[in-house]
This record gives C-alpha cells, structure tokens and sequence, in this order.
C-alpha cells in the first residue's frame, strides 16, 4: 500500500513539475473588456424573449435592466479603447500570467465540490457527500496524517449534527 | 431618543443575548486570526443560522463576529507577520516587531484595547448620529432616493479595484442579476432563461456563498505548502504596558477612532482605508516617528481603533439610507430584512426599540469582545496553525450546508458552485467581486426608485436634477469620481516613477 502510494506521489510530482514552468500570458483588461462586451451584447438580444411587457406602461421591466447594458457595454468599450491607444502608442499594456499547474488544481478542486455535490443530491445524506468531501480535500493536499483524517471527519459529521438537529435542517 | 433606550435595554439584556453575542465574538476571533479567511468569510458561512433566529440575538451574532474581525486579525499579524485580515496589515508593521522584541503579549493588548476604544467609540456615534441621518433620509424621494443608490454604487465601484472602469462593469453585473426573477412592479418573470426556480429571484446568501467563500476553496490551488507555525515561548512575556506608552497612545487612539468613524460612513470604504490613513496620520503627528516599522505602540494604537471605529460608522449609511458602508455590512442587511425591518426612519421610531437595541448592544459586543481578548487570547494564537488540510474541507461543507438550508433545496448549492466558477474567472480577468455584491444588494432599491421617479414625472429623466437633494448627490457623485481618478491617476505616476528608480 505504502509503496503504491509512493508511486502514485512520484508520478503527481512529475506532473505537477511538468505543468509549474507552462504559463499562459494574456491582456486581461482588453479580454475583460471583449467577454464582457459580448456579454452585454448577448444580454441586449435576449431582453425582448426575457422581459414580457405591457405596452403601455412608460418605464417598462426592460429599461433598467437595458440602461445596465448599455452602460456596461459603454465601459467595455472604454476599457478596449484605452488598450487599444496604448497599442498603438507601442506602450505597454495590462498583462496576466495565469500558471497552467494552479488552473489544474483548480480543476481538481472543482471536481471534488462537484462530485459532492451529486453525491449529496442523489443519495439525499447530505453527510455522505460530507465524507467525500473530507477525503477528497485529505487526498488532494496529500495528507499522511491519520489523526487529521479522524478529526476532519469528526468535525464533518458534527456540522451536519449541528444543522440536522440543531437547526432542524432535514438533508 | 430616550424613550427607547428603556424598552431597547429590556429586549437586548438577556440571556439568548448575551449568548449569542459571545459566540460571534469567539468565531469572529479565531477566524480572522486565521490567515486566508476573513470576517466577510465568515459572515457568509454564518448567515443561515440568523435566519432561524429573531432580529436582536442574529444581529448581535453577526456583529459579534464583525466587531471581533476586527480585533482578531491582529492576533496573526503581530504573532507571525501575516494579517489575519487585509485591515490588519498596518497592524502588522509595528505588531510583529513588537513582538519580536519580546513584548508579544504587550503587543496583543495594546490592539486589544484600542480595538476596544474605536469599536465603542464607533458605536456611539451610529446611537447619536443615525437617528439624525435617518431624519434626512424620510425627506427623500425616488428621485433623490435613486441618487443615493447611484452615489454609494459610484464610489464603491471606484475604491474596489485597480481600475474604476472594471468596478463598474462588476456593479452593473451586480445591478442585473438583481433583475433575475419576479419583476418588482408588474409581476412579470425577468432574465429567468427557463429555469423555474429562478421566478423567486437569486438569493443573495446562496450567491455569496460562491462569490466569496468557494472561491477561496478553489484558490487553494495557488496555495504554497508552506506551514504557518506559531513558536508557543512567544507568549511568555508579562505583557506589561508602562504609564508612558499609554500617555502616548491617547492621541492616535482618539483620531483614529474618529478618522475610522468618518472613513466608515463614506459607503464603499472600509477598515483598510482607515487603518492605512490612521497609521500615516498617527506617524506624522508622532514626537517619535523614527519608531514606526520597529515597534511602536503609537502605530499598533492607532491601527488598530481606526479599523474597529469602521464597524459602528458603515451601519449609519446602512440602518438609514439602505447603503451598505462595506461588504461585510451587505450582508447583514439580509438578516434584518427577513425580520421585517427596512432601513430609514421607521426603523428608529415604529421599531425604535429593536433598533436601538442593536445599537445598544454594539457597545456590549465591544466589551464582551474586551473580555474574551484578555481571558482567550492564548486560544485565538493557537488557531493560527490550524492547517488548511483540516479548513478546507471543513468551510466546504458549511458552504455547502449553508447554500442547502436557505430554501432547503439543492438547486441553491448549485447555483452557489456556478458563482463560485464565475468569480474564478472574474478574479483571472481582475475583475473586482465586491461591486457585484452591492449591486446585487441595491439593486432592488436602485430599479423600483428609477422606475417610480419615471412614472411620477411621466418619462421626463429631469427628474432626477429637480430637488436640491438631488443636485447635492449629483455634486458628490462628479466630486467622489473626480477625486478617485486623480487619486488612481497619482497612484499610476507613483508607480511609473518608482519602476524607473529601479
């Protein structure tokens, strides 16, 4: 057992030195502002299929929620304009490095949160998904220690105790 | 004012109460002193429980571990040289150097009392200065009343980020998912993409619960596997403050204090602001300037009031305008109104003594949180280490368990994991998540008083430039963005200048 979990380390840390030197560079503020200008954009066309009005009334459900794009849409166009100068002056503009190792683990850690979730809604006990959650966050930071196994499951099994009986949460 | 004091007295000392606030200031305490989660965090997971609870005790709770937020994020900075919380990392400048002279317990009552100081100095002036302010507030219209909004999103959006463009846009992503669900005014189903459950609108517990919390989960991933360690023999000193030091701190506790009450009303500004501002204030009125960065008592002092005299000030634009003075008051906002109480003048006279029995009890929060600072300190330090292999999943499943018994349904959870996946990507882009959570929170107040303002002057938009009101918060708004460019214009130029010296 010992061995094939030494085993099973070796081969994340290969990995994990594999993935830690890979980046990926991109200019956030001229991407923030494109997603969320396509944002707006795809919010505008869905507002007339969303937002049933009247007719008559002279501010309707869809004006707030239309000014909103529109600002945004005003800002986004802001942002890019002002990356776009900055380009064009050859100046430097707004960079992000995102490490591809982090977005993995992230990837992971997401995983976990998404298998516990199914497991909670699909079996109805909300502390087997509990459990899972336990482990799976143990296995994740490669835990070795049984006493933090044993207290971390205790401490999962009293939070669901805790709103199960003390609150009269039924899950 | 008086004719409720009475009354307010009888419903705050009892003993679900005094309970209920000393469990606040326990889990405010050891959460903030623990490095990666911060009181915003903790008020988040904690929320569900107040919805069990009535008015008093779940505000006392929450401002139990608000008021000790505050405290308790010293307790790491000057232990180990990392702040618990962001507001403690002036602390952290002066703390740790303490600290290391010896003097760690000296340190911890030095930020224990001045944290007292502001915190009650704080909630005093939300009891004198609230009830006036909300006076103001019930002689505003829709008109004046969608200016405010505008004005408290305005800042917020301005001070949350690097770039008042990209505050914005995250306010006014805000200000839309405020729009998912039933329209307030004809009824109408709104921005629902066929999803049944969305009829009733995004709830904002469950939303924060992604925004805020689960993000933090998924940014374990950038976690470096390094240990904090606390070395126990750090404790061991008397602890002893001489009668000169606290001559000396007299001065900065007192402007501190008064500088964090001023720096907590402006929505949108918080405990770090006035932490920073207290400090630099402090260090440049001091006869012993030299000192601060290696030790000074004057520096911790004035540190630590500024970010506890925070607490009381952001409830004033909150309990009387509907403004939340930062994130963290947001959120409580959600917990009086399941109660039934909205801000503005009724909740200081229909329902003066609730009101004033919370602001009467911050007072008591303050100096529970003395006691459990003098008596529990030791503990607190110990949580410094807890590993984040136990944390993590532990503040998983509060989420979890959290997000499920708001409407006691799993579409919640779910909801709260697609937040939590949006925020990462926000926080690629360096989007800022706080103006989202505002605008959610004002949302509601900022459409309905657009919307009637509209109707009342039948489409006409001068409306919103017809009442003094109006023309005053127009001058701040074009006075507050002025002041955030030039200030974020300086900061760049700082920066530019600072990268050529190097």
């Amino acid at each position: 057992m010992k061995q094939l979990i030494d085993r099973l380390d070796a081969r994340l840390d290969a990995w994990g030195e594999a993935l830690k030197g890979r980046e990926l560079r991109f200019p956030s503020d001229l991407t923030a502002g494109i997603v969320f200008a396509l944002v707006g954009i795809a919010m505008l066309l869905a507002m007339p299929g969303q937002v049933t009005t009247t007719g008559g009334d002279v501010v309707d459900g869809r004006a707030f929620p239309t000014l909103l794009m529109v600002v945004m849409l005003a800002c986004c166009a802001a942002l890019i304009g002002k990356e776009l100068v900055k380009l064009a002056r050859k100046q430097p503009i707004t960079w992000k490095t995102i490490n591809l190792l982090v977005e993995v683990k992230a990837l992971v850690i997401l995983g976990i949160l998404l298998v516990t979730y199914l497991l909670c809604k699909y079996t109805g006990l909300f502390v087997i998904g509990a459990v899972f959650c336990v482990l799976g966050f143990l296995a994740f930071f490669r835990c070795k220690k049984w006493s933090y196994y044993v207290i971390t499951l205790a401490l999962a099994v009293g939070i669901w105790c805790a709103f199960r009986f003390g609150l009269g949460v039924s899950f | 004012m008086l004719e409720f004091i009475g009354p307010a007295s009888g419903l705050l000392f009892t003993l679900e109460n005094i309970f209920w606030i000393n469990i606040g200031v326990f889990i405010g305490s050891v959460f903030a002193a623990i490095p990666g989660l911060t009181v915003i965090l903790c008020v988040i997971l904690f929320l569900p429980f107040t919805y069990q609870m009535t008015a008093i005790p779940g505000m006392m709770f929450l401002l139990g571990i608000y008021c000790a937020g505050g405290y308790g994020g010293s307790v790491s900075a000057i232990l180990i040289n990392t702040p618990g919380t962001p507001h403690a990392a002036a602390t952290m400048l002066d703390g740790h150097p303490l600290s290391k002279q010896g003097r760690t317990k000296a340190a911890l009552k030095i930020a224990l009392y001045a944290s007292t100081f502001g915190g009650v100095f704080s909630a005093l002036m939300l009891l004198f200065l609230g009830p006036q302010v909300a006076r103001v507030a019930a002689q505003l219209g829709t008109a004046e009343y969608f200016m405010v909004c505008l004005f408290g999103l305005t800042i917020i959006a301005g001070v949350s980020g690097k770039s008042m463009i990209k505050g914005i846009i995250s306010a006014c992503i805000g200000l839309l998912l405020s729009c998912v669900g039933t329209d307030p005014m004809t009824g109408y189903d709104r921005l629902t993409f066929g999803i049944g459950r969305l009829y009733m609108g995004l709830d904002l517990a469950v939303c924060l619960i992604g925004l805020f919390a689960l993000v933090e989960i998924l940014a374990k991933a950038e976690l470096k596997p390094d240990a904090l360690h606390l070395d126990a023999k750090k404790m061991e000193d008397n602890g002893v403050i001489t009668k000169d030091e606290y001559k000396r701190m007299v001065r900065p506790v007192l402007l501190s204090s008064l500088i964090g009450s001023l720096v907590g009303i402006i929505p949108g500004t918080g405990a770090s602001e006035a932490s920073w501002f207290s400090y630099n204030t402090a260090k440049n009125m001091s006869k012993h300037p030299e000192e601060f960065g290696h030790g000074s008592v004057e520096g911790i002092a004035a540190a630590e009031s500024a970010n506890n005299a925070v607490t009381g000030a952001t409830l004033i634009p909150l309990l009387t305008l509907g403004i939340p003075g930062d994130g963290t008051v947001a959120i409580m906002l959600s917990a009086l109104m399941i109660n039934g109480l909205n801000p503005g003048l009724s909740l200081f006279t229909t329902d003066g003594a609730i009101m004033y029995a919370i602001m009467l009890g911050l007072i008591l929060v303050n100096l529970f949180m003395l006691l459990q600072g003098k008596f529990l300190t030791k503990l607190f330090a110990k949580v410094v280490s807890i590993p984040q292999e136990i944390l993590t999943p532990i503040i998983v499943i509060f989420c979890f368990a959290g997000a499920y018994s708001v409407n006691k349904n799993y579409f919640d959870v779910s909801v709260a994991l697609v937040f939590a996946v949006i925020a990462w990507v926000l926080r690629k882009l360096d989007m800022p998540a706080v103006p989202i959570l505002l605008g959610m929170v004002l949302g509601n107040m900022t459409e309905t008083n657009f919307r009637r303002a509209l109707h009342i002057s039948n489409g006409n938009p001068a409306i919103f430039f017809s009442s003094i009101y109006c023309i005053i918060f127009l001058v701040l708004i074009v006075v507050a963005v002025g002041t955030i460019v030039r200030g974020k214009l300086n900061e760049r130029k700082a920066a530019q200048a600072a990268g050529k010296e190097h």
